[in-house]
């Protein structure tokens, strides 16, 4: 995109957008990772309760029914949704090629959604959550979240519109995507369910739709503008081919919206409504592996990079979870294996592996690459770095094939020991729940690595070094640029 | 591809989705036609009226705060979506369970939701689904005063000790041995008043172990919680057009 001769006005340009945007990215990045601190702490708690009921049971705020939905809120909209504001508004910046001239205002909303989100959490934990999987906050919370959402992402469109004429990045395309998505949903959703009483199968509807928006029309568009960002970045290879992500991003746009109603199967809604819905995330399989296939391709022209750069590491093995993701919907939402674990854990271990598999390891990726370069500060220690890489992964493989095996066999229980007690189908969960627990203990400790770094990076007590903090000892070239240039004068091309 | 396009193309994909199965869906599942019985066909006359008891909107918000839908779901499947009705007493009773003889077995309707706002199906069963607990409980409780050689009881005796049962079960699941070792159920002890007795104890205390001179009594939120699944009884006849799975005759099991 760059010419050599305005390479350095090009490097100043950059710079100048990651100064601008260093306070709301860097507020998003750590607070995000504390939320996700919590969530974890809650997922630890709530998961020991399943095989251990003594476990904290004095404690009305720590019961299990209000400290699971406080597990998922805080990993959802703490951690997921502020890591995705952070990735946005940075990437939204960097190709419309123009600072952010709106941080304090960013900064103000990013604040207000974590107090309203503090509140919404704290109000699950003291009984007054709506009883509406991934909706449970209090009904006082989603306006204010609302707001603070369109106060935060309203620049970074208004940066897409006015951005100077040229290429749009396949990433922008996600991330528009996402950002035109995400208010309509959130906000028709909540209105329904709590502006119109009265129709308990439909709010019911709503709430199984949004739940299934939420992830696939949010956190899966930003995980993969993201990653069409960072793949060519860092390996400096175009993408491997453009038509194919046309193909992904509109079966996404097209097939994504109507999926949901799928978890309502055998409820006496409308049956068209769970069968369309079956269809659509069955369906996802293509986007996910179009998208998935389409970057992992680009990566594996340059394969001692991935291994050398954290950023990649990371990245594309989010990449692998989303094919794992694609997989996964297409097999649970099949006719067949539906009535099986419809009632099952097996939601939940798809949805971790939506949310901590697939996006959280592309947002690792992305704060990996994005936090060096606005506080241009390097990452202090390749040995952090590792830890958090090997145990998270680890612990997420464990958690998703221990929660989706589980639900097969709590599947078949529930479906076959019909004529005795239901003791039989509830007690397969147990050994499963006690893995669980483990390796959300695993993700703690991985977690801790990881949230120390960033800490440290935020107090800019990162390496005043040039050279990027590689996986490897000695690194002759950097896939981060040329040495001697924090902020890379490397290919800038993201198509 | 111009900005325009791309944004009208992005509207229009996922709006005629979320019109299609989102909002009209809601609106039309608002106000569910009456069905009749039809003469002939059922044994009863007239519109179909849902049975409503007890304080089924605060109750059904206490159930909500406390997270019960995390592992009980409320539904009754089709047999194409799930074994739900082959089971002798989750869907209903079947005759060997029944003390009616009949078999009362039927897949949740629309009906079955209506004075709620929000249907709380759940979504993992680690818990035994919750549609009919009603019935289910109180089964358990004739069969018991048999096996104890009491004899039929009487409705309102059973009622009772449903309702005790269910107060029990929300104190401490873990007071009744047959739930030991598998059932991981919270016990919801902070829906409950812990007192000294002062004169009389009360009616309302709970036969649970408590140190001597002292009571444990519900709390208002235990009492609608317990009015709201006292609620849950939903194996009434419904009109045929409604029973997609009409129950096998008597003796034959299901599925």
């Amino acid at each position: 995109m760059s010419a050599p001769s305005d390479s350095f006005s090009d490097v100043r340009l950059r710079s100048e957008i990651d100064r601008s945007l260093r306070h709301p990215v860097m507020f998003f990045f750590t607070s995000g990772a504390a939320w996700l601190a919590v969530a974890i702490l809650l997922g630890i708690i709530s998961s020991a309760k399943v095989h251990s009921p003594g476990f904290l049971d004095s404690c009305p705020w720590m019961t299990y029914g209000r400290v699971f939905p406080a597990h998922e809120t805080a990993l959802i909209y703490g951690w997921g949704c502020q890591a995705a504001f952070g990735m946005i508004i940075w990437l939204m910046s960097r190709l419309s090629r123009q600072p952010c001239r709106n941080a304090g205002t960013i900064l103000m909303a990013g604040h207000v959604w974590n107090f309203a989100l503090s509140l919404g959490v704290i109000g699950i934990l003291a009984g007054g959550g709506t009883g509406m999987p991934w909706m449970d906050m209090p009904a006082f919370a989603w306006i204010p979240l609302l707001l603070a959402y369109i106060a935060i992402t309203i620049w970074s469109m208004v940066q897409f519109k006015v951005r100077p004429e040229g290429h749009t990045y396949i990433s922008q395309w996600y991330l528009m995507a996402a950002l035109i998505w995400f208010p309509w949903f959130f906000g028709s959703a909540h209105l329904l369910v709590h502006g119109f009483s009265g129709s308990p199968l439909g709010a019911a509807g709503v709430n199984a739709w949004f739940h299934s928006a939420m992830l696939l029309l949010f956190f899966a568009p930003v995980g993969i503008g993201m990653a069409y960002y960072l793949i060519p970045k860092v390996t400096g290879r175009p993408v491997y081919n453009y038509a194919l992500s046309l193909i992904g991003f509109w079966s996404l746009a097209i097939i994504v919206p109507w999926a949901g109603m799928q978890k309502l199967t055998g409820t006496p809604i409308p049956n068209f409504l769970p069968y369309l819905g079956a269809f659509a995330a069955i369906l996802f399989a293509i986007p996910a592996a179009v998208a998935g296939i389409n970057l992992l391709k680009t990566a594996a022209s340059d394969t001692e990079t991935v291994n050398l750069s954290p950023t990649l590491r990371f990245t594309v093995w989010g990449l692998v979870f989303l094919l794992c993701l694609g997989a996964a919907s297409l097999v649970l939402n099949s006719p067949g294996v539906m009535k099986v674990t419809q009632f099952t854990i097996a939601g939940y271990g798809y949805d971790m592996l939506g949310i901590y598999g697939f996006f959280s390891f592309i947002a690792f990726g992305a704060i990996y690459f994005i936090v060096p370069r606005i506080t241009r500060r390097e990452w202090l220690s390749r040995r952090l770095i590792k830890w958090h890489f090997f145990v998270s992964i680890y612990a997420v493989m464990a958690i998703v094939v221990v929660t989706l095996f589980g639900a097969l066999m709590q599947g078949v229980a529930q479906e076959t020991t019909y004529d005795s007690l239901w003791y039989n189908a509830a007690s397969t969960v147990f050994p499963y729940a006690v893995l669980t627990t483990i390796a959300w203990c695993f993700l703690l400790i991985s977690n801790f690595f990881f949230f120390c770094h960033l800490t440290l990076m935020w107090l800019r007590l990162g390496r005043r070094s040039s050279h990027p903090t590689l996986l490897v000892h000695g690194h002759p070239d950097s896939p981060h640029g040329p040495e001697g240039d924090i902020d890379n004068t490397g290919t800038a091309s993201a198509h | 591809m111009s900005f325009r396009l791309f944004a009208i193309g992005l509207t229009a994909s996922f709006g005629l989705a979320w019109l299609s199965v989102v909002v009209v869906p809601f609106f039309k599942l608002h106000t569910p036609t009456p069905v009749r019985f039809q003469e002939g066909i059922d044994e009863q006359e007239g519109i179909y009226f849902p049975k409503r008891a007890g304080r089924v909107v605060n109750g059904a918000a206490v159930y909500a705060e406390n997270g019960c839908y995390q592992c009980h779901t409320q539904v009754i499947r089709p047999t194409y979506a799930g074994m739900d009705l082959a089971r002798p007493d989750v869907g209903g009773l079947s005759p060997k369970v029944n003390p009616e003889g009949i078999d009362s077995r039927r897949e949740s309707n629309v009906f079955d939701y209506s004075g709620l706002d929000f249907a709380m199906i759940g979504s993992t069963r680690i818990g035994p689904d919750l549609m009919n607990l009603v019935p289910r409980v109180e089964a358990r409780i004739r069969e018991q005063a048999k096996a104890d050689e009491e004899g039929d009881l009487a409705d309102g005796e059973v009622a009772g000790r449903a309702r005790d049962y269910l107060y029990k079960h929300l104190y401490d699941p873990r007071l009744f041995p047959q739930l030991i070792g598998w059932s991981s159920c919270p016990s919801m002890k902070f829906l409950f008043e812990k007192r000294e007795i002062k004169g009389q104890p009360s009616n309302d205390a709970l036969d649970v172990p408590v140190k001597d001179g002292w009571e444990v009594v519900p709390g208002d939120r235990a009492d609608a919680l317990v009015s709201y699944l006292l609620s849950l009884e939903h194996d009434d006849p419904v009109p045929a057009t409604m029973d997609y799975a009409p129950p096998a005759p008597a003796g034959d099991s299901q599925g």
